[in-house]
């Protein structure tokens, strides 16, 4: 199947069967250095890209919902500027992601930095995250090289330069 | 790497009458929802049978939420996630407990309600509380020109051991579910049934009761794998009780219901016996608690 899309901003047109995981499609087809081990079955949520904005697990993704669709890797995000609240978060808190989830955690913590004090169709669209609604969506990504307290403390660091920046552009 | 590996063939009606088309053309073909169960197999891909896929996310009416004064209704590919963000007053309480419990809200965006009630080979516990709630499910044979409609509960979808009974050609294409108000709803959810699915159980426990007497008793025991527990007798027992329960009734209803599934020949290991009595003794105790507090 002939696929167009964009990742990391850069039109892609993929030859890939119809029903091959994107995080395969990453690694094998992109050569992504973010993708080095295959997960199977969303259990291990080491695959998480954005897709049009959004995150999601890439390994339940197929070929055939790419069409057109945005993808950005973690090395497209670390290009953003969005990335510097983050890198800003892991150096206050002192403690970051291991190497092998460093890339999803990042961008689930980035997923929900786009939630707060937008209304969107998710449950929590409030001004700030409950620590459980934190620990709970970052649970996705199963290694558990941080603990609770050290998440709460990076997304509520990372959410305070965000809102800085957002009152920047303002 | 994937020689002689096939790539399936995608088709993406845009209405009802294409689906019927597409459906009675690919026998075959697997219906693709959100798509987090198919994948989330292990031998999913690569793999040497890859069925065609009927993609259901274009038809519009598939993703259509309707309001009446008497029900909610939701097509099947309204996602878990928009599901949940409809609101309290709107979606029935153990439902919004058990869509919260569901996976993280990246998965909830994906995953829709047609797939969740649909899993072939694994029960989850939103088919519980849908019964529960005596919801009721639109089932269409997409066989042409047999393209007839039928209504059933949730709960006749699922034979005890949670087997799925709807037909292979046939689809969900609406759920609809009533606004009746429950004095106390309940639901619990131990272990996760994606991860250590022969630890998990749910349950989920809706009554009414009037001057502490009980008019109406429901619940529902399931089991990722192989299991779907509605028993009437238990719940017809419960019927006309007066609150709270004695220490003494609590340990028997509980003892009866462990007793009705071990009789079903599910398979249930000793550590899920151990959580379904536990906590359905929890639900019975915290019946107890809001009846006393409302005295
Ligand atoms: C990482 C992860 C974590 C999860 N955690 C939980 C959890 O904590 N609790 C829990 O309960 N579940 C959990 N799940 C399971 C999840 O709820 C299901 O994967 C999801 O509900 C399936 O929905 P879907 O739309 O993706 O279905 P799909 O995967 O698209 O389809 C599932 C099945 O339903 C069939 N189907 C789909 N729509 C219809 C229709 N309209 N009519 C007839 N058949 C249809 C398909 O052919 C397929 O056989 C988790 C899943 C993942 C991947």
């Amino acid at each position: 199947m002939k696929i167009e899309c964009f990742i990391d901003g850069k039109r892609t047109l993929l030859m890939v069967n119809s029903n091959k995981p994107l995080n395969l499609i990453l690694m094998e087809d992109v050569e992504s250095s973010q993708f080095n081990a295959r997960c199977r079955d969303g259990n291990c949520g080491n695959c998480v890209v954005l897709m049009n904005d959004e995150a999601v697990l890439s390994c339940l993704i197929p070929a055939f919902r790419l069409r057109d669709a945005h993808i950005t890797t973690f090395e497209g995000y670390k290009k953003t500027r969005f990335w510097h609240d983050l890198e800003r978060a892991y150096e206050d808190a002192k403690s970051q992601p291991c190497p092998l989830c460093f890339p999803s955690k990042t961008l689930i913590f980035e997923s929900l930095l786009r939630t707060i004090g937008k209304p969107s169709e998710g449950e929590d669209n409030d001004s700030s995250l409950e620590d459980e609604t934190i620990i709970k969506e970052l649970s996705l990504n199963r290694c558990t090289c941080l603990d609770a307290r050290e998440l709460v403390e990076i997304f509520n660091s990372a959410a305070n330069y965000r809102r800085r920046r957002r009152v920047r552009r303002n | 790497m994937y020689e002689g590996i096939r790539s399936p063939a995608i088709h993406v009606p845009k209405t009802m009458r294409d689906l019927v088309s597409a459906a009675t053309r690919f026998r075959n073909a697997i219906y693709w929802a959100g798509g987090t169960y198919i994948m989330s197999r292990h031998d999913y891909y690569p793999t040497k049978d890859s069925y065609d896929i009927i993609s259901l996310r274009e038809i519009p009416d598939f993703k259509r939420i309707n309001r009446t004064d008497r029900y909610l209704e939701v097509g099947p590919m309204v996602t878990l996630n928009q599901l949940a963000s409809i609101g309290k007053q709107i979606v029935p309480d153990p439902l919004t407990q058990t869509l919260h419990e569901l996976g993280t809200r990246i998965v909830r965006k994906q995953a829709t309600i047609g797939g969740a009630l649909c899993t072939p080979d694994i029960r989850l516990a939103i088919s519980g509380t849908l019964a529960v709630l005596n919801t009721e499910i639109e089932l269409k044979k997409l066989d042409a020109p047999h393209t007839e409609s039928r209504w059933v509960p949730t709960g006749k979808l699922y034979d005890r051991n949670g087997r799925l009974l709807i037909a292979k050609n046939e689809v969900i294409t609406r759920v609809r579910m009533g606004f009746d108000h429950e004095d106390f709803s309940y639901f619990f959810c131990s272990g996760n049934p994606m991860v250590i699915p022969d630890e998990t159980v749910s349950l989920t426990l809706v009554c009414s009761y009037n001057q502490s007497v009980i008019t109406n008793f429901r619940f529902c025991v399931t089991l990722p794998y192989g299991g779907f527990h509605q028993f009437q007798d238990i719940e017809v027992l419960a019927r006309g009780t007066m609150l709270p329960f004695s220490a003494q009734q609590i340990l028997r209803i509980a003892k009866v219901l462990i007793e009705a599934i071990e009789s079903t020949n599910t398979t249930i290991s000793a550590l899920q016996k151990e959580r379904v009595r536990r906590i359905f003794e929890m639900a019975l105790h915290q019946l107890n608690t809001q009846s006393l507090a409302e005295r």
